[in-house]
């Protein structure tokens, strides 16, 4: 079995690591980073909640090998929020209620991150579409499409 | 998953080089969101992983005025939905590209992995023979072309010899007056593998029909083109009642599978009225008109 050196930014910092060539990306971030705000849910490409941005755009971590992010850059849940102040989709996922155990809310963030870039002003079709590689056993999605839309406003009008 | 070397060749010569060495024990690995899950449940276990994603060959979306387009193996669903040049060229083909699975996997899976992958629950190789595409292969031995319907040879398996890389996908130039539309039918919102799919590409003059070229896919181990239906199109009006005649014909001469997620007379119903919608759908006709449903 073959390891690999891999150079690659997550969340800004440069990180230098030696992995084995079966590291999953999603193992990567959590056991070897401690960035344990990315979960592992299903494992099986089904349920989002290891969504992560690579560079800048959405995939499910625990589809990927580590040794495929030689060079590239990563953001996770853990990267989103500035100098302590909440990224407006975190707030507004708390304060609409977009989760009940929050374990899916990471996938969610990040996926709605990806989202928001492509689709700035969404409505509420492309909101569902735009989400529908994850899933919620919890809350229904009527709140998490909300929140996602109200994250929108406050992006677009900043206030 | 089980343990495996992973490697990264520069060049086409060295990956196929090294596919011959370890034959059935490599497999390629594009975009990997397949062959992970392939992988993580051991229906895949291969000791080399050859990863062709820094291969410059197999990058990039081109066109050419004589040739067509020509889309990199390497070429993810996304990079397929947002080329201009795809949609400029084969709009169907990026409107398609825009609906495969999820974000992630839009993201991350590649068109050429999708293809070699064969697997019948999918979007992209349907609609690609629709449009009459072609797949280069490459090897030491050289290059060959291959049309859609000679590289897919079955369920999960292709025409590519061990040593050969999927290059690139080319699309001819599409005639004046040429309209496509690919419809999918998924038993529920949430599934992301369509259960039918049906690809119609027709070039067409008012109501009339020239030329039409139909594939049903993900109801079948592989695609079909479906031939008497293409006939019963080529050079009619086309209207409500022969959307229905064309639909009937699908419905005749197709094999559905049948498996846990439907069973071949219900993938034969859907197949059916997916035909028909999408009939109606190229040529702007009211579905109902004069046929009762």
């Amino acid at each position: 079995m073959s390891t690999h050196r891999i150079e690659c930014q997550v969340n800004g910092e440069s990180h230098s690591a030696e992995v084995a060539s079966r590291r999953l990306l999603s193992d990567f971030l959590r056991d070897d980073l401690h960035l344990t705000g990315t979960k592992r849910g299903c494992e099986t490409g089904t349920c989002g909640a290891c969504s992560v941005l690579l560079d800048g755009e959405v995939i499910k971590s625990c589809l990927m090998l580590a040794v495929q992010v030689q060079g590239r850059s990563i953001t996770t849940i853990e990267g989103l929020a500035a100098n302590e102040q909440l990224h407006p989709l975190q707030k507004n996922f708390m304060q609409c209620g977009g989760l009940q155990c929050g374990y899916c809310t990471p996938g969610f963030i990040m996926a709605s991150c990806d989202l928001l870039k492509n689709t700035p002003q969404p409505n509420c079709e492309e909101v569902r579409h735009g989400l529908n590689g994850n899933l919620c056993r919890c809350t229904g999605y009527t709140q998490i499409v909300e929140s996602v839309l109200h994250a929108a406003q406050e992006m677009h009008h900043g206030n | 998953m089980r343990e495996f070397d992973f490697a990264e060749p520069r060049s086409v010569a060295e990956a196929s080089q090294m596919l011959a060495e370890y034959g059935d024990d490599a497999r390629i690995i594009a975009g990997g969101s397949a062959l992970m899950l392939a992988m993580r449940q051991r229906m895949l276990a291969p000791t080399h992983l050859i990863s062709v994603a820094r291969l410059p060959r197999l990058h990039g979306i081109d066109f050419d005025p004589h040739q067509g387009l020509r889309i990199g193996a390497m070429s993810r669903h996304i990079d397929v939905a947002r080329s201009e040049l795809v949609k400029a060229h084969a709009p169907v083909l990026a409107r398609m590209a825009a609906q495969v699975a999820n974000p992630q996997v839009r993201n991350q899976g590649t068109i050429g992995g999708n293809l070699c992958y064969a697997d019948p629950s999918t979007d992209p190789p349907g609609c690609l023979m629709a449009l009459d595409a072609s797949v280069v292969l490459g090897s030491t031995r050289g290059e060959r072309v291959l049309s859609m319907e000679e590289f897919l040879v079955d369920y999960y398996t292709t025409a590519m010899e061990s040593d050969e890389l999927l290059l690139e996908i080319r699309v001819p130039l599409q005639a004046p007056g040429t309209l496509g539309e690919y419809t999918r039918f998924l038993r529920t919102a949430a599934e992301h593998r369509p259960l039918v799919s049906v690809a119609l590409v027709v070039q067409r003059e008012g109501q009339i029909c020239h030329q039409a070229r139909l594939a049903i896919g993900a109801s079948t181990p592989i695609p079909t083109r479906l031939r008497r239906a293409e006939d019963c199109l080529r050079g009619k009006t086309v209207n409500a009642q022969l959307a229905s005649e064309v639909a009937s014909i699908v419905a005749e001469d197709i094999q559905p599978v049948s498996d846990l997620r439907g069973s071949s007379e219900f993938r034969r119903a859907m197949v059916r009225t997916v035909t028909r919608r999408t009939v109606a759908t190229l040529f702007g006709i009211d579905i109902n008109e004069g046929v009762a449903a």
